[in-house]
């Protein structure tokens, strides 16, 4: 939240439409994304209700439980669901870069593809990371057993709702958070937590405007939410009287039918929903780091994938110096997006423009072919006049780069009131003249800023062994125990 | 699917959409309506295309289940309890509603025809008012002492429950282990048997050694109100005394001039 | 506060004061800086009905299933005579072997009525003070003061006795998953338990006793990672006491308020209604939505006035506290004229409305800025 956001959100106000807060986009969208709506069992921890998922708007599949407190149906739910997702996990495990050797000479390679989960919301990814939970510590043999689908599962969804606190990745997005980051409406946060609201502001009907399409949207009668959360009224009118048929007609089909019809009745217009985000975020081009920052998502996944095998599930809690390094890796990822859509986007990169870290304007004079021969051998070092209105708190001599050509480095010289004086330093090729059209004309409009990807290197963490005692000492081997595959389900 | 079941369908959706309409808005009189109405479309709806099912049959008489259940435990128990006993011994559920009513049946059936049965299922009276105690079922002919409850015996009736169970014939059966883990885990030094079984032994020695702690006081206090309840009439003495006031203003039940009186 | 009192009930109307529970006491500390509410809340106004009567109706309702696992999950807990809830509070609180008695608060004699239960709650927690023995008290009823008007607090709570001092226990079905739960879940929990504490508190301090024998540690039982075992947590909840505390001086307060409102004013279901409460002064925030009846009124009402509060306070925050969208974007694009104090704010809208546009232009030509 910012001036500049806070900005947009009135003039949405005013608009009675939500205004583009991004003119890219920022997030990758894969061809045939997963799309999941979940919904989940008032009162309950992790209880799942239904699902309604697939990568094609034309045919979702509906997976639903008719007695949600009967364990066996639970756990067909969640056979059939893990069946669904790792057969779309498999489905995105083709073909494979290769990268050459790696220290100990083992080809390492990268899938071209990995799997892209769509949620409607936080609470969907909340849902997963406890479902993932409850089913990856599960046995497939003795008492409790269940099918090795179920455990493979949970981790799986655990280790997507452990990607989507990554800043950048688009293994897991949820359609709210991801279109937020692209418009900005009139209403606030909590209201915009509403799917059907925000998609409402962003594109009304004809004949509506943002307001009263996200009024509509407010009316679970004729709006059903989003979940994972159900809305009340519907579950004592509907779904509780519709499962206490189901019970009472002993597992009769059609009354099955029934609670399903019920159930389908609250995820298809939300299922609508996310394909229509889809396509909304699909109307902008794709911002120039997206790629790179898949590639990242692609090697997590390949990694992931290719040792699942022989990997444990996920422990419950981090071990101390693997949540220290995880935090800092993420605040690292975080610094490292917000630049990265800084430079893929002049209407982001004016977040910076407003600090002073960036500047923007016309060239206005300057001299493109000057030599520095202070030295011992003269140096390329043309200077650049560049008219701006920004509140420049750049000190002179601070390093900085060409937002639309990172490539291009220099240093303020001098703050003034013509302008601001640059010094280009680097990215204009060997020679003493500067290569074609790699240093801008006057009358161009260009903009210069001091950020970096990434601010600071690769923390120093002592090695799990060493874990000092002020942090628990060495960590025990984890060993999955008795006790984790105990766990009742109630 | 008949043109008749389409027209319930269409019309079982607009009457559920109104009914959540007026919950939303807190309109519960309009809800009330609505839903009534709601349900009878729906009651047409599961006739039209589930066919009626049968009628739910009463299951044998639930009183014999619940002596039977009372008897084992010997002494006071709420109704879940006395129904988990039951599922344990004899398979099969006693809803707990029908089991919640039960006592208020009991009570209808000795104020119109007294002692006509030979047990009755009856209330736990609370040592200081000797009034029926909340969510307890005994029978009414134990003794005074067993029947009446003091502050302690909630839970020495819980560990005399455990010793009654574990000491009984059948408790290695898989579902009377199940039963019985339930009150191992709530006693200290009685859980220790391998894994899902409870060693019935441990468990009396534990639940015996607690009682001993508790047993002293909860008699005396037992005792001392069984002494005043000997002096109540004789449905208030199986059902509990209720204060005048508050009987008249609920209604329920026959005023028995009789009892009451003697005191 | 005793002049206030009949002005308070003369702007009630003829309705009877609204029963308060812990949450909605609790809720009392929501946004202390709005009048309207204050005002409502002072006179023991019924929110609820009044935003109906408006046309205005709060979301109602809970889903049967959270209902019947609450009740299920308490019940549990406190079956034969708590047996559960003994056990946790052994390994947890240290609670001896001997220290089992259990009194039964929820029903007197086969009645329910709330003076009756509310007199033999003070007896026998004045008899444990005086040193009697009982270590559970299940479901007594508490009374505290609000605005001049007794609210009867039935907490899902027992109070058990351990080494003399009182601990409030709340048994909620939410469950903690390896230690941690939902952090909104356990501060709703946290501050309904601070009410119960404060009333028993002065319960005790009746009773003749020092209030701090009621300790400001609670217990929350919660179901255990996804089974219906019980684990118990101690809460200590010092900050929320201070908080209902200082809410609640506040409510007595109203004087002023009262003072400047036109005669004849009243909050009763009728005509004049309307007026009445756009009379007042409200704050609207979206955080009122979680926690007042009124608040799909006032956010209409902020709404129809294009006031930023609707965005949220941090939007409103970062406009300077600039109270309309008007008054924004007429700063944004120069046609007002900005105070001092928000000179430099004028200027970054300004400079922001231009770069926006900008950009948005070149994007739309298809340029790189």
């Amino acid at each position: 939240m910012s001036v500049l956001t806070s900005l947009a959100q009135v003039q949405a106000a005013a608009a009675g439409v939500a205004q583009p807060v991004a003119t890219v986009r920022h997030c990758h969208l894969a061809a045939a994304p997963l799309v999941m709506v979940p919904l989940k069992m008032a009162g309950e921890a992790a209880a799942p209700l239904a699902v309604m998922l697939g990568s094609d708007r034309a045919a979702p599949e509906l997976l639903a439980v008719p007695q949600p407190r009967n364990r066996d149906l639970r756990f067909a739910f969640a056979a059939e669901f893990a069946k669904l997702v790792l057969e779309h996990v498999a489905a995105n495990v083709g073909a494979a870069e290769s990268l050459g050797e790696g220290k100990d000479g083992e080809e390492r390679v990268r899938y071209t593809e990995a799997p892209q989960i769509l949620l409607p919301n936080r609470g969907g990814v909340g849902f997963l990371r406890l479902l993932g939970r409850s089913t990856r510590f599960r046995r497939t043999e003795g008492p409790y057993a269940v099918e090795p689908a179920v455990p493979a599962l949970g981790r799986w969804l655990t280790w997507y709702a452990d990607r989507h606190d990554r800043p950048g990745s688009s293994l897991l997005l949820t359609m709210t958070e991801t279109l937020r980051l692209h418009w900005a409406t009139g209403q606030s946060s909590l209201e915009d937590g509403n799917l059907a609201a925000l998609v409402g502001w962003i594109d009304p009907p004809d004949g509506l405007d943002g307001p009263a399409a996200a009024r509509r949207a407010e009316d679970p009668v004729a709006s059903p939410p989003a979940g994972p959360a159900t809305d009340p009224t519907f579950d004592n009118e509907v779904l509780a009287p519709a499962i206490a048929a189901y019970d009472g007609a002993g597992r009769d089909p059609r009354a099955e039918e029934r609670v399903r019809d019920a159930l389908r009745g609250q995820l298809a217009p939300t299922w609508d929903l996310m394909w229509r985000s889809v396509d909304l975020l699909r109307t902008l081009p794709e911002g120039g780091s997206v790629a790179r920052r898949w590639e990242r998502d692609r090697d997590g996944f390949t990694w992931f994938h290719r040792s699942f095998a022989e990997s444990l599930p996920q422990p419950r809690r981090d071990i101390a110096v693997r949540a220290a390094r995880r935090l800092h890796d993420l605040e690292r990822a975080q610094d490292a997006y917000e630049a990265q859509r800084a430079f893929d986007d002049p209407l982001v990169m004016i977040e910076h423009r407003l600090n002073g870290l960036a500047f923007g304007g016309v060239v206005v004079g300057g001299d493109p072919a000057r030599l520095d021969e202070s030295g011992k051998r003269p140096k390329l070092r043309p200077h650049l006049l560049v008219a701006t209105g920004d509140p420049v708190r750049l000190d002179p001599g601070a390093t900085v780069v060409n937002a639309a050509r990172p490539g291009l480095k220099g240093r303020v010289l001098e703050v003034g009131a013509d302008g601001v004086l640059v010094e280009l330093t680097g990215g204009m090729g060997r020679g003493l003249v500067p290569a074609a059209g790699s240093v801008p004309q006057v009358g161009e409009r260009v903009v210069f800023t001091s950020l970096t990807e990434g601010s600071f290197g690769p923390a120093r963490f002592p090695e799990a062994e060493d874990t000092p005692w002020t942090h628990g000492g060495p960590p025990a081997e984890y060993v999955p125990t008795d006790e984790d595959a105990q766990e009742d389900w109630s | 699917m008949t043109l008749e079941a389409d027209a319930l369908e269409a019309r079982i959706g607009e009457l559920r959409a109104a009914v959540r309409r007026s919950m939303a808005a807190g309109d519960r009189a309009t809800a009330r309506r609505l839903r009534a109405e709601l349900r009878e479309a729906e009651r047409s709806w599961d006739a039209a295309v589930l066919g009626g099912g049968p009628p739910a049959r009463p299951g044998p008489q639930v009183r014999e289940q619940a002596l039977r259940a009372l008897d084992v435990l010997g002494a006071p128990a709420a109704p879940r309890l006395v129904a988990a006993v039951h599922a344990a011994l004899h398979g099969g559920d006693i809803t707990g509603s029908r089991l919640a009513n039960l006592r208020r049946d009991e009570e209808r059936a000795f104020r119109s025809a007294p002692h006509a049965r030979a047990h009755y299922v009856c209330a736990a009276l609370t040592a200081d008012l000797l009034a029926p105690a909340r969510g307890l079922l005994t029978v009414g002919s134990w003794p005074l002492e067993r029947r009446v409850v003091g502050r302690l015996s909630a839970r020495t009736d819980f560990l005399t429950a455990a010793i009654r169970l574990a000491g009984h014939p059948r408790h290695g059966e898989p579902a009377v282990q199940r039963l019985l883990w339930r009150f191992a885990a709530n006693i200290p030094g009685a859980s220790g048997g391998a894994l899902g079984t409870v060693d019935a032994a441990a468990l009396a020695a534990a639940a015996q050694a607690e009682l001993d702690v508790h047993l002293g006081a909860d008699r005396r206090e037992r005792a001392a109100a069984a002494a005043r309840a000997a002096r109540l009439g004789d449905a208030e003495r199986l059902f509990g005394h209720r204060l005048r006031a508050l009987r008249a203003a609920s209604g329920g039940l026959p005023h028995d001039p009789s009892d009451g009186e003697r005191r | 506060m005793t002049d206030t009192a009949p002005a308070l009930d003369r702007l009630r109307g003829d309705a009877p004061p609204r029963n308060h529970d812990a949450r909605t006491i609790a809720a009392l500390t929501a946004n202390p800086g709005c009048a309207r509410r204050g005002l409502m809340d002072a006179a023991g106004v019924d929110k609820d009905a009044v935003a109906r009567h408006l046309g205005f109706p709060a979301p109602f309702g809970q889903s049967q299933f959270a209902i019947t696992r609450g009740n299920g999950f308490e019940q549990q807990v406190k079956e034969n005579g708590c047996a559960e809830l003994l056990t946790l509070l052994r390994e947890r609180a240290g609670l001896d072997v001997a220290e089992v008695a259990y009194d039964d608060l929820e029903v007197v004699a086969g009645g329910e009525g709330r003076e009756l239960r509310h007199a033999r709650t003070r007896a026998l927690l004045g008899r444990a003070l005086d040193g009697d023995a009982g270590t559970l008290f299940d479901h007594p009823l508490l009374k505290l003061d609000i605005a001049g008007q007794p609210a009867y607090l039935e907490p899902d709570v027992i109070a058990f006795q351990l080494a003399g001092r009182f601990h409030v226990v709340e048994i909620k079905s939410f469950a903690v998953i390896d230690g941690q739960a939902e952090p909104e879940q356990v501060a709703a929990a946290a501050r309904q338990a601070a009410v119960y504490v404060l009333a028993l508190r002065r319960l005790v301090a009746e009773l003749g006793h020092d209030p701090a024998r009621v300790s400001h540690e609670v217990f929350l039982v919660c179901p255990e990672n996804f089974s219906n075992r019980p684990t118990a947590t101690a809460l200590d909840v010092r900050p929320q006491l201070a908080t209902v505390e200082r809410q609640l001086a506040r409510l007595t307060r109203v004087d002023r308020l009262v003072e400047a409102l036109p005669d004849g004013l009243t909050f009763a279901l009728g005509e004049e209604l309307p007026e009445t409460v756009r009379a007042v002064e409200a704050r609207y925030a979206p955080e009122c939505m979680a926690s007042c009846e009124m608040a799909i009124f006032c956010r209409d009402e902020a709404r129809a006035c294009g006031a930023t509060g609707v965005l949220g306070r941090s939007v409103r925050d970062d406009l300077g506290g600039v109270d309309s969208v008007a008054a924004a974007l007429e700063l944004a694009d120069g046609t007002r004229e900005a105070p001092p104090e928000l000179a430099e704010l004028a200027g970054q809208l300004r400079t922001a409305a231009r770069l926006r546009a900008e950009a948005l232009q070149l994007a739309a030509a298809g340029g790189v800025a």
